[in-house]
């Protein structure tokens, strides 16, 4: 026999327990002799028939996963919608917090703001790796060793249904929205001409906010506010959220989000005079925590923002997603 | 089956699957090896593929529906497979059920035309 044949049965009873490995070795290789004769016998050369053959049986790793009954899957259907679940529950949970969490030690050791994003980068991609490959491991491993075949790990009941989509509240969303917004300009605008702290010695007459950046960096903020009230008032008409309209939020939330981180860990944010009213502030490291935790809170709204938008689009059925909801 | 569409040859693949099944245990009630047992499947009308068949019969053996003896008079050594008492009683009882559903369709195509 030539060593096509030779090569095609090695290959298929390699991965064969032990104790099946030799007999089927035997039958297939007489079986592959059996279909060559008959093709020689209609004619072929004894080269074209083995090539023939070989061909038609298929990838021997395929054929031996059907000897074994071995699933040609990772992770077959009894599973597969738990572990879609699991994998986005854990990622939605964990990768967020992993990299806020290092975003701030590197922050608190006062990190420049490139490093401190660098870190909340690199640790957000490191821990979605590391969920996704052992939670795919651990499913896999399930299926693998045949613990599916006993059938899925959690059964679906009626108590996983999730919220029909809420169109009701959706009016209620918007006009929340609406009056949140107006109480940020109203905030904008108020702080510079009135006093919104007191200290020992009565109202603090100083904005909050540093003055300077009226010149550019207020106005800018100022406008981000109403472009999202401006978008609040068209995801409305358009009866929520649809995916342009998800990006376009990230947009505008980021826009507004990361200029405050940025000024606030500049130390740019904040106006001097305000700060040195308060003796407590001038203790150590208050002005740090004060910058980090104001850059947390802006980019934690704008991210949160952003992902609520992005979840209500995937959700939202298909029919509102192309159109405007009829009234 | 040339000229079928996907839709249909899918289908088709699909309501003959389990009858390879059935098609090997009464075959089989005469002992015959992998590659005879596909021409006369092939000859019958069940197009069955030689990597699907072999693992299957393999398969049918682990289940007790099939015993299997290697055969060494002749010139090439050969697994014979014969389909066992546990394997005729399956071929009944499908067998019924076959003719179950065929009654079952009939039932459901003169209802619709009475």
């Amino acid at each position: 026999m030539t060593s096509l044949t030779d090569r095609y049965v090695a290959a298929t009873v390699r991965s064969l327990p032990e104790t099946q490995r030799a007999d089927v070795e035997r039958e297939l290789r007489g079986s592959i002799e059996d279909h060559v004769d008959a093709r020689r016998e209609a004619g072929m050369t004894a080269e074209t028939a083995e090539r023939d053959v070989l061909t038609e049986l298929g990838d021997p790793a395929g054929l031996a996963a059907r000897y074994s009954e071995r699933p040609l899957y990772l992770i077959g259907p009894t599973n597969f919608l738990f572990y879609r679940r699991s994998l986005i529950a854990l990622l939605a949970i964990i990768v967020p917090i992993s990299a806020v969490g290092s975003a701030l030690v590197q922050a608190f050791m006062g990190e420049a703001v490139g490093a401190v994003i660098a870190s909340a980068v690199v640790t957000a991609l490191s821990a979605a790796m590391h969920i996704g490959f052992w939670v795919t491991l651990v499913f896999a491993v399930l299926d693998w060793t045949g613990a599916s075949k006993s059938g899925p790990l959690v059964r679906w009941s009626l108590d996983m249904l999730p919220e029909a989509p809420e169109r009701r509240a959706h009016r209620g969303d918007t006009i929340a929205s609406l009056v949140l917004l107006t109480l940020v300009l109203v905030f904008l605008a108020f702080q510079q001409f009135f006093p919104i702290a007191w200290n020992l010695d009565g109202p603090v007459r100083e904005p909050v906010l540093d003055p300077a950046l009226w010149s550019f960096w207020l106005p800018y903020l100022i406008a981000t506010v109403i472009a999202e009230m401006v978008f609040t008032l068209v995801k409305h008409r358009a009866g929520g959220s649809t995916w342009p309209l998800a990006v376009v939020n990230v947009v505008i939330a980021f826009a507004a989000a990361v200029p405050v981180a940025v000024l606030a860990l500049a130390g740019a944010l904040y106006n001097p005079a305000f700060l040195a009213a308060f003796d407590w502030m001038q203790a150590d490291g208050v002005g740090r925590v004060l910058a980090v935790g104001t850059a947390a809170v802006a980019l934690g709204v704008a991210s949160w923002d952003a992902i609520d938008g992005v979840v209500r689009a995937a959700r939202a059925p298909r029919s509102a997603r192309r159109r405007p909801l009829a009234r | 089956m040339s000229g079928v569409d996907e839709t249909t040859a899918q289908h088709l693949q699909e309501l003959r699957r389990g009858t390879v099944v059935l098609a090997c245990l009464v075959t089989l009630e005469r002992p015959g090896y992998g590659y005879a047992l596909l021409e006369s499947l092939a000859d019958a009308g069940f197009a069955v593929d030689a990597n699907t068949l072999y693992p299957l019969l393999r398969r049918l053996e682990r289940q007790g529906l099939l015993e299997s003896e290697w055969n060494t008079d002749d010139a090439r050594p050969r697994k014979f497979y014969r389909t066992s008492p546990t394997g005729r009683e399956l071929a009944a009882l499908l067998r019924r059920d076959w003719d179950a559903l065929h009654t079952a369709i009939t039932d459901l195509i003169e209802g619709e035309s009475s």
